[in-house]
């Protein structure tokens, strides 16, 4: 079943883009939809206590060990109803607008959700490698055709730095692929079996890790990222923020961590040194813009930098909290992203200093954009609340002071998101919000949708905790060091 | 062998057919011979009875399954070059049979190249290719640039060919034989005259380092695939290249492969240059052509990996260079063939010339990405898989060469995306005619097929090998 969330995606894409049918949208909704009814099916069939499911395993160069392997555990289906639940928001979102060869850009969309959910799926090394991969190609294409600004050298700068972080991680795949037993495999539990010494094992994370640090991106790799999300299409923006980074983080979990734990007790300090690093650094800087898109990009810098931290301090609270939070974010980051676009499209501008007073003219718009936010800042009965409780607990056991300087996020959250609020929904109307237009059709489904998710998952943590939480505890005890 | 004798009637056939001014039929025929020697090639392969092929003219060839597999790798090239060739030979007249008779003679050549078992085979085989080839390149008679170009090929092929050959010389004086199997035994146990044994094998890297262009030898090569024509180019960047691997692998395998310490020193050093030389230079060119030139020298140096994994014990450099030989002929092959015809209708030989083909041209634009994403070796396409294949070969000993060809692939990007950039993202557009030439289809077609072929099924050659 689990090939079917490969296919679907990837056959419509091809379908869009060779067939150029018109009405390219409604059945990129279609399919994402049919994709989505497919995932939740499967979230009903599952498990959580049950281990790896809706196993997969077809050769495809069966001789060199490399198989067309999928397998489901918890952490991967949260992953999955992320992609999939967030995927036909980000296709409706584009309704709002009329986009030039529409066909390709929901093509190129499809593609992209068939290459992430492959991703998530992996169970084979290479095969991860070839659809982390494989995602980067539409996403170039989709932010250098419809995106503004300086795009063609941007996104020239965001492929070639991705490309070359996930080289190493290539590099560092063979290494421990040739080194299990004869004829070699890249299968995770033939891979976590070989035991590295120290200084192999140094290497080896350090190849992973600069592939996932340029992809989350964790500082100082974040470069790229400001000006590709600020230069993207809304589309590119939300799919990169939302969905594609976590990529970086999901391969921290499964990948890194297991595959080269025995150098761990000395990049932790660094790893979680630099994440946090990240986070105080990206919100010192989210405070200064005026530029609104460009104050989330750094917010999300800051916000999965948090994550990442949580993560590599590797104990129970950090992964469950990393893992909720990978889905509370990627849910927020949507609805605020959104909310930026609606206001340049309206204002023509996005800069704080021409908004104001919107709230006036535009309640439930400004409602809507306040629950997001509020999650966002991880305001208690948000979804944010108890995934950034948790993560924080997390880096704490690691390390008391280090949790204190990561704490400061939740207050940096506040100033730059509330200021952000404040000078655009409150206040005198400039001339362009006087007759500010309410949110309504596409629009107000999928901020309204990001709202309820925001709201529920505030409620019933405890519905995502559930999912995950045998296989957290698995890979934590199957990776000790 | 039955190849080697179908394609050299062929050639005389589409000679004679040349002189009654038939010029019609001349493809069709050239391509029949093509395909039934590609077929004959495949069903032998297939057969399972290549092992024990006879041996030829005193020990001197083997058809062995390695003989085989490159010979069907350069036939089906060839089959896709002349496929495309009716448009851009549509000028020529009274020499359009030699193009076609050449192009076979040298073909003929390249199938002695990947056979040899014996010195002077290869150096028959070598100058069979060649000598075709600097005619060939030369064939603008009234260009300055296809004269300069010949000359050049030929100059330096005389050259690198004398190097060559006194190479053998030193190596039949340290081993008394020119008989590959002969000569590998005395390698083994050989005590005396190593010097000049060491001496002749680093002359033979080098000729032949000349023939498959590797930087230091090969500044030739972006002048004169530029001036060629642009079918020609096509040719020596496939067919030539993978005969010269073939035949590369096929000695240091067979010969020197107890020597591997000594020159696997010299070699890597020959493929470190090259790719990163080429990679870093391709990055400034505006003209297409040259910068295929430089990739294809950068190809060069990733596909020296696949012959340095002879010393080592996990090997598989053969099929490496198999795979990625094939895959990289097929996508350079369909990258010119998109070049003519974009480069013919705006009279440009820069990147310009692809301006707006993503939007006017959707389908060979599609065909363009494809081709540069397969030479990037971006996954999932065959070009990664080759790559991976080359890097697993030569990954145990050359681990630092393995991370310098993973940066090299990452700067391979800049240029190749250079072709994409100029098709989709630019606000200037080129008028295309609508029409695509006639002939033109098929070939492209096949070359997708075994694109998306090779990346689904990258066991596929393996399995032909056996």
């Amino acid at each position: 079943m689990s090939a079917y969330l490969i296919l679907i995606p990837v056959l419509g894409a091809l379908a869009l883009l060779l067939l150029r049918p018109g009405q390219a949208r409604i059945w990129a909704l279609a399919i994402t939809m049919a994709v989505e009814a497919l995932t939740l099916f499967m979230l009903s069939d599952f498990d959580p206590q049950g281990g790896l499911q809706f196993g997969v395993n077809l050769p495809w160069m069966a001789d060199a060990g490399f198989n067309f392997h999928l397998e489901a555990d918890g952490i991967t289906m949260l992953l999955l109803l992320l992609t999939n639940l967030l995927t036909p928001l980000i296709v409706y979102a584009g309704f709002s607008r009329t986009l030039a060869s529409e066909s390709r850009y929901y093509g190129l969309i499809l593609l992209m959700q068939g290459a992430l959910n492959g991703a998530f799926l992996a169970w084979d090394g290479l095969l991860f490698y070839v659809f982390y991969e494989l995602a980067l190609i539409p996403i170039y294409f989709i932010c250098a055709i419809w995106g503004g600004g300086d795009r063609v050298r941007v996104t020239l700068k965001f492929f070639i730095y991705t490309f070359i972080g996930s080289l190493f991680m290539l590099v560092a795949l063979l290494y421990v692929y040739l080194k299990t037993p004869a004829p070699h495999s890249f299968q995770w539990e033939d891979l976590v079996a070989v035991q590295l010494t120290a200084s192999e094992a140094w290497w080896v994370a350090l190849g992973f890790f600069l592939a996932f640090a340029v992809k989350m991106p964790v500082f100082p790799f974040h470069t790229w990222q400001p000006d590709t999300y600020t230069s993207a299409p809304t589309g590119g923006t939300m799919l990169l923020s939302a969905i594609m980074l976590k990529m970086g983080l999901y391969g921290a979990i499964r990948w890194m961590m297991p595959l080269a734990p025995e150098s761990m007790h000395v990049w932790m300090p660094v790893f979680v040194g630099l994440a946090v690093t990240g986070v105080v650094y990206a919100s010192i800087i989210a405070i200064k813009q005026t530029d609104i898109k460009r104050m989330i990009a750094y917010s999300s810098i800051a916000h999965v930098g948090l994550i990442a931290a949580g993560i590599f301090a590797w104990n129970k609270m950090g992964v469950q909290g990393g893992v909720l939070q990978m889905l509370n974010h990627g849910i927020t980051v949507l609805g605020l992203f959104m909310a930026v676009d609606i206001l340049e499209r309206r204002l023509g501008s996005r800069s704080l200093y021409d908004m104001g007073g919107i709230a006036k003219s535009a309640p439930r718009f400004a409602a809507l954009f306040m629950i997001v936010l509020l999650g966002s800042l991880a305001v208690p009965l948000t979804n944010g609340f108890v995934g950034e409780f948790l993560l924080l607990l997390g880096i704490w056991q690691y390390n008391p002071w280090v949790g204190a300087v990561a704490g400061l996020t939740i207050i940096f959250g506040a100033v730059y998101l509330l200021r952000a609020f404040g000078l655009s929904m409150f206040g005198p109307p400039t001339a362009q919000t006087e007759g500010f237009q309410d949110v309504r059709h596409a629009e107000l489904a999928v901020l309204g949708v990001l709202a309820i998710w925001v709201l529920v998952l505030g409620f019933f943590p405890q519905l995502i905790l559930g999912l995950t939480d045998s296989s957290v505890d698995r890979i934590l005890s199957a990776v000790q060091f | 062998m039955k190849a080697i004798l179908i394609l050299f009637l062929t050639a005389l056939v589409v000679l004679f057919t040349g002189l009654t001014g038939r010029r019609d039929m001349l493809k069709g025929i050239t391509l029949a011979g093509l395909l039934l020697a590609l077929g004959v090639t495949l069903m032998d392969l297939l057969g399972g009875d290549a092992g024990n092929q006879d041996t030829l003219y005193a020990n001197m060839f083997v058809f062995d399954s390695y003989a085989l597999a490159f010979s069907a790798v350069v036939l089906l090239t060839l089959t896709l070059i002349v496929g495309l060739s009716g448009w851009s030979f549509r000028q020529l007249n009274e020499t359009l049979g030699d193009h076609y008779g050449l192009m076979l003679f040298s073909a003929c050549g390249a199938l002695v190249m990947v056979s040899f078992t014996n010195l002077t085979m290869l150096f028959l085989g070598i100058e069979i290719l060649s000598i075709p080839l600097y005619v060939l390149a030369g064939s603008r008679r009234r260009s300055m640039d296809s004269n300069e170009a010949a000359l050049k090929y030929f100059l330096m092929g005389a050259f690198a060919t004398g190097i060559l050959l006194y190479g053998f010389t030193l190596v039949y004086g340290a081993t008394g034989s020119f008989d590959v199997a002969t000569i590998a035994e005395k390698v083994r146990i050989a005590t005396e005259r190593k010097n000049m044994l060491h001496i002749g094998i680093l002359m033979i890297i080098v000729g032949l380092s000349f023939k498959i262009s590797a930087v230091p030898f090969h500044f030739w090569a972006p002048d004169v695939y530029t001036g060629s024509p642009t079918l020609v180019t096509a040719f020596m960047a496939t067919v030539v290249k993978t005969a010269g691997f073939a035949a590369f692998y096929r000695l240091f395998a067979g010969a020197f492969g107890d020597a591997a310490g000594f020159w696997g020193i010299a070699l890597s050093a020959i493929a470190a240059l090259t790719m990163t030389l080429a990679n870093t230079t391709a990055i400034f060119q505006q003209d297409f052509k040259r910068m295929m030139a430089y990739s294809s020298i950068a190809h060069a140096g990733y596909l020296l990996m696949g012959v340095l994994s002879i010393g080592s014990a996990s090997g598989g450099g053969d099929q490496a260079i198999l795979y990625y030989t094939l895959v990289y002929s097929v996508a350079t092959v369909v990258a010119f063939a998109v070049y003519m015809v974009v480069s013919e209708q705006n009279q440009d030989n820069t990147f310009l010339a692809f301006r707006g083909l993503g939007h006017k041209q959707p389908a060979l634009a599609a065909l363009m990405v494809l081709s540069m994403l397969t030479l990037a070796g971006i996954p999932p396409t065959a070009g990664f898989f080759g790559k991976y294949m080359l890097f697993v070969s030569a990954f145990e000993q050359y681990t630092w060469l393995v991370v310098l060809a993973v940066i090299n692939s990452a700067i391979s990007i800049c240029y190749y995306f250079k072709v994409i950039v100029e098709m989709y993202f630019t606000q200037e557009e080129n008028a295309y005619s609508a029409s695509m030439p006639k002939g033109y289809q098929w070939a492209l077609w096949v070359g997708v097929l075994l694109m998306a072929v090779l990346a689904v099924w990258p066991g596929l050659v393996s399995i032909l090998v056996g």
